[in-house]
């Protein structure tokens, strides 16, 4: 069935799931069925992996991370597990405990399924070629695009722009509104939690154009002074750049009301909600945020893939970023003329498999449920709180949750008189639990906080109550390993 | 100086020349009764491997496009033997005593944590940017300097605040402190695969130990380069001013032995067991030839044969004799290229025993006083007169000899006693 004509866009009513079939042992609907997977491989290399050990105490001979033989509770931690096959393996002969999904996230079988079938029976370059498969990976591209829309609530498709990951579409936006828009003696407001990504591509415009970066401290409540940042808004402050949930405190910022607030003093706003978007419901028309970033490693999708999302009207005054083809609309030898928003900032073949992986990820994540996720998060959230705060000489960064106050699934921590490094190395070491030590790409946090690094667990939907259980008994068991030295 | 080195007595003791993984259950007292204080001034210990005179081997060969190399031999990871033939004598010993903890890896973790524990800390002033290790997740200083008893040779102080890293560092500082800097560099990364500790070898930002390493091999080099320049030839204050009873690794013998006496009481081997024994000048042995102890895994007891290579009781002025097969050859090679007017070769190793320059060698004839008065020197920066000395003995260094006390002096330097 040649086309005659050759679309670039595909109405939005044609679905994914007719564009790769995928058997039904894989949907992610199975996910939810109690028993493990109906996939006979799947379930063997399950039970060679699994101790079925009724205790998971830590003692010297099964220092290993055991899940329960006959789960009583079917949190969502039991009943996902055994979606992600990478969630089976040992580590230093022991069981992976992987606490370190804030850096990134582990992937469902459905989104590598997902990818393989993209390779095997639709790849071909998007936008260009009338041939059967380019339209089937042009739609399936543009289907994907459609998906992340939906997924944050946006508008329009069009203000979906892929990236290859957030850090990209900040510097998209910072090379490209940034450049346009800022000039000598305005003011950037950050805070001091930002995220390296969030950070540096605004030293590098503000230097070129002779803007100045502000940055907001935290309380003694380890969260972002929001007293602070209302004063700190001014008729010169031209854009606030801000994380919804910060990596290494937990905590999450109103970020409804600060929007507001900097559009009152006629500033432009961007989320990073890295860390927010794969844990929770994020409504663009909500939060009302000109700029939002997100990556699709951190919400079980492929790396090499992210996105901006911006408003229309702004998207389509910005100048592009980076040149090549597909952003194009005319080339000449002196000159070119360039596409519409999102093309306009797609230079280049893009990571069409990523994708669709991405959109698989969505789906994934959205036949669980976003509401579902977050509240479940929320429970492990507070749990790994008081669990870890438990242990003697154990600070915690990031407020304490409440009813009013939600944290985020994860911990950053330091022990006394012990390096944090040291303490991943042998939890990694001798328990198979991986977490994470440094300074999350975060190091004007850390200066502030007074510390040269930290520690830090962090969850996702995948992880139970009893890795939480594992986890903080092998810290003790660690910390007893080091204290002799001290 | 005054040769007054002439009736030097020497008790030799016999102590437990262990090996290296009873290293950590052996106690050695070197009890040495030094009459005359200028026998300190043989007792410098310095270790050495041979120098090369041409600049530093490079440590990696540039290699054609893998796509066409026709063998795989030059991108195979290099052979364990080659690796270790390239480290310092003192930093073989540490990855025998880590072979021989065992394979149980958290018992290698408190050893490295054992070793971090033994690195005194580092002078505050030190601990800046310009000491800073870049590429690790703690934070590292290490800090070279010339050797003040032995210019020609770097020492090294690192710290760290993680305490893993302590440890990966006080293994470079005792490893590698006390060795010229083309020696250091000669080192192969991949010699940490041997110690068993899992630490990975990709370059990254973050891999401290490589890093380290590197740094400690860039600043040798730099303070090689800058000794090279202004040695000064007035070796009047070549012997002022060192504790002696410290040795280059910054380790007092005694303490050491304290240290591990009391850290490892728990264990199997724990007793200290070491004899004393008075041995009188004929016996010599052969050495074994890498120097290296002959068998790992003996027991913990005595082996009431072990030779040590013992002391002069006479030190003639002129030569010395029976200070067995070592002692001969350095003789014989200073010998034919020196002519000197003035030779004396002591054997001292074992002042040395007990500490990880030389544990695991059993038979002594690994550390030695030299003193030379030749016509040879003549002309040549004290740094140049040792050199000179190590290359003509090259071949001991490579075959056991840890270290050696150079006394180079010109005929027209020495002062005929009255």
């Amino acid at each position: 069935m040649a086309a005659l004509c050759h679309f670039s866009f595909v109405p939005s009513h044609l679905s994914l799931s007719k564009l790769f079939p995928i058997s039904r042992q894989q949907s992610p609907f199975h996910a939810l069925n109690l028993t493990t997977s109906s996939n006979p491989s799947l379930a063997a290399a399950d039970s060679q992996s699994r101790l079925w050990s009724p205790s998971f105490s830590v003692t010297a001979s099964t220092t290993a991370f055991a899940p329960p033989e006959h789960s009583e509770s079917t949190s969502l931690g039991d009943i996902t597990r055994s979606d992600f096959p990478i969630l089976g393996q040992n580590v230093n002969g022991r069981t992976l405990v992987y606490m370190d999904s804030a850096a990134t996230s582990q992937k469902p079988n459905y989104v590598l399924q997902a990818i393989r079938e993209y390779y095997e029976s639709s790849n071909s370059n998007v936008h260009r070629g009338v041939h059967y498969l380019s339209q089937k990976a042009t739609t399936a591209y543009e289907n994907a695009r459609e998906k992340v829309a939906a997924f944050i609530n946006a508008s329009d498709h069009r203000e979906i722009v892929f990236t290859r990951n957030a850090t990209e579409a900040i510097n998209l936006v910072a090379n490209s509104w940034g450049d346009v828009n800022l000039g000598s003696g305005d003011e950037i407001l950050l805070t001091v939690a930002e995220h390296h990504s969030a950070i540096v591509p605004w030293q590098i415009v503000a230097q070129k154009k002779g803007a100045i970066l502000k940055y907001v401290g935290l309380t003694a409540d380890d969260v972002p002074d929001i007293e602070q940042f209302k004063e700190s808004l001014s008729k010169k402050t031209k854009l606030v750049v801000t994380h919804h949930v910060s990596n290494t405190l937990g905590s999450a910022l109103p970020i409804e009301e600060i929007v507001v607030w900097s559009h009152n003093v006629g500033a432009k706003v961007l989320v990073d909600a890295c860390q927010s978007v794969p844990h929770m419901l994020v409504d663009v028309q909500k939060i009302d945020a000109d700029f939002l970033v997100a990556s699709s490693h951190k919400m079980c999708g492929p790396t090499g893939i992210g996105f901006l999302y911006g408003k229309i009207d702004l998207l389509s005054s910005m100048p592009p970023f980076l040149g090549g083809g597909e952003m194009i609309a005319d080339v000449f030898q002196d000159y070119s003329t360039y596409a519409e928003p999102p093309l306009r900032f797609e230079a280049g073949t893009p990571a069409i498999a990523e994708a669709i992986g991405l959109a698989a990820a969505i789906e994934y994540l959205s036949s669980i449920g976003m509401q579902r996720i977050h509240d479940y998060e929320r429970e492990l959230a507070n749990y790994l709180y008081n669990s870890l705060t438990s242990v003697p000489n154990v600070r915690v960064y990031g407020p304490a949750p409440s009813k009013i106050i939600h944290r985020a699934a994860l911990c950053s921590f330091n022990v006394e008189n012990i390096h944090p490094t040291d303490i991943a190395t042998i939890l990694d070491d001798q328990y198979g639990v991986a977490i994470r030590s440094g300074h999350h790409c975060a190091q004007p946090l850390h200066r502030y906080l007074g510390v040269n690094a930290s520690a830090r667990a962090s969850l996702y939907f995948y992880n139970t109550k009893a890795e939480v259980d594992f986890f903080v008994e092998a810290l003790k068991a660690t910390i007893d390993f080091f204290t002799p030295y001290k | 100086m005054a040769a007054t080195s002439a009736s030097l007595r020497l008790f030799s003791q016999k102590v437990l020349q262990s090996p290296t993984r009873k290293l950590h259950t052996s106690f050695s007292k070197a009890l040495i009764l030094i009459p005359n204080s200028l026998f300190y001034l043989f007792a410098s210990p310095i270790s050495f491997q041979r120098l090369s005179k041409s600049s530093p081997q490079p440590i990696v060969r540039p290699r054609s496009h893998p796509q066409q190399q026709q063998s795989a031999s030059s991108s195979d990871p290099p052979a364990d033997d080659a690796v270790v033939n390239l480290l310092p004598p003192a930093l073989r010993e540490i990855v025998a005593l880590f072979q021989s903890v065992g394979d149980d890896p958290k018992a290698k973790y408190q050893q490295l944590l054992h070793y971090g524990s033994q690195l005194p800390p580092l002078d505050p002033r030190f601990k800046n940017d310009e000491h800073r290790v870049r590429g690790c997740v703690s934070q590292v200083w290490v800090r070279a300097f010339p050797d003040p008893a032995d210019p020609a040779v770097v020492r090294f102080e690192a710290d760290s605040d993680s305490s893993l890293t302590k440890g990966l560092a006080a293994l470079l500082v005792f490893g590698l402190s006390g060795y010229p800097a083309p020696v250091i560099s000669r080192v192969l990364p991949e010699f940490v695969l041997l110690l068993g500790l899992r630490q990975s070898l990709t370059p990254s930002r973050n891999n401290g130990f490589l890093n380290m390493l590197k740094i400690m091999q860039e600043k040798a080099l730099q303070v090689h380069n800058t000794v090279e320049g202004d040695c000064s030839d007035d070796y009047d204050d070549y012997h002022d001013d060192r504790d002696l009873t410290i040795n280059v690794n910054g380790w007092r013998p005694l303490d050491y032995a304290a240290a591990k006496n009391e850290d490892y009481s728990s264990s199997a081997d724990a007793e200290a067991r070491f004899v004393l024994k008075e041995k009188d000048a004929s016996l010599a042995r052969e050495n074994d030839m890498d120097g290296h102890a002959k068998d790992e895994d003996d027991s913990a007891l005595v082996d009431g044969d072990e030779a040590e290579a013992e002391a002069e009781a006479d030190v003639p002025l002129i030569l010395s004799s029976g200070t067995g097969g070592r002692g001969e050859r350095i003789k014989e090679l200073l010998q034919s290229s020196l002519s000197p007017v003035e030779l004396d070769v002591e054997d001292i190793s074992h002042l040395h025993s007990g500490h990880a320059g030389i544990a695991g060698s059993r038979s002594g004839e690994t550390h030695f006083n030299v003193k030379v008065v030749s016509a040879g020197f003549e002309g040549k920066s004290l740094v140049k007169r040792h050199r000179l000395v190590y290359d003509l003995l090259h071949d001991e260094l490579q075959s056991g000899l840890h270290a050696l006390s150079i006394d180079a002096k010109t005929p027209s330097e020495v002062k005929q006693p009255s």
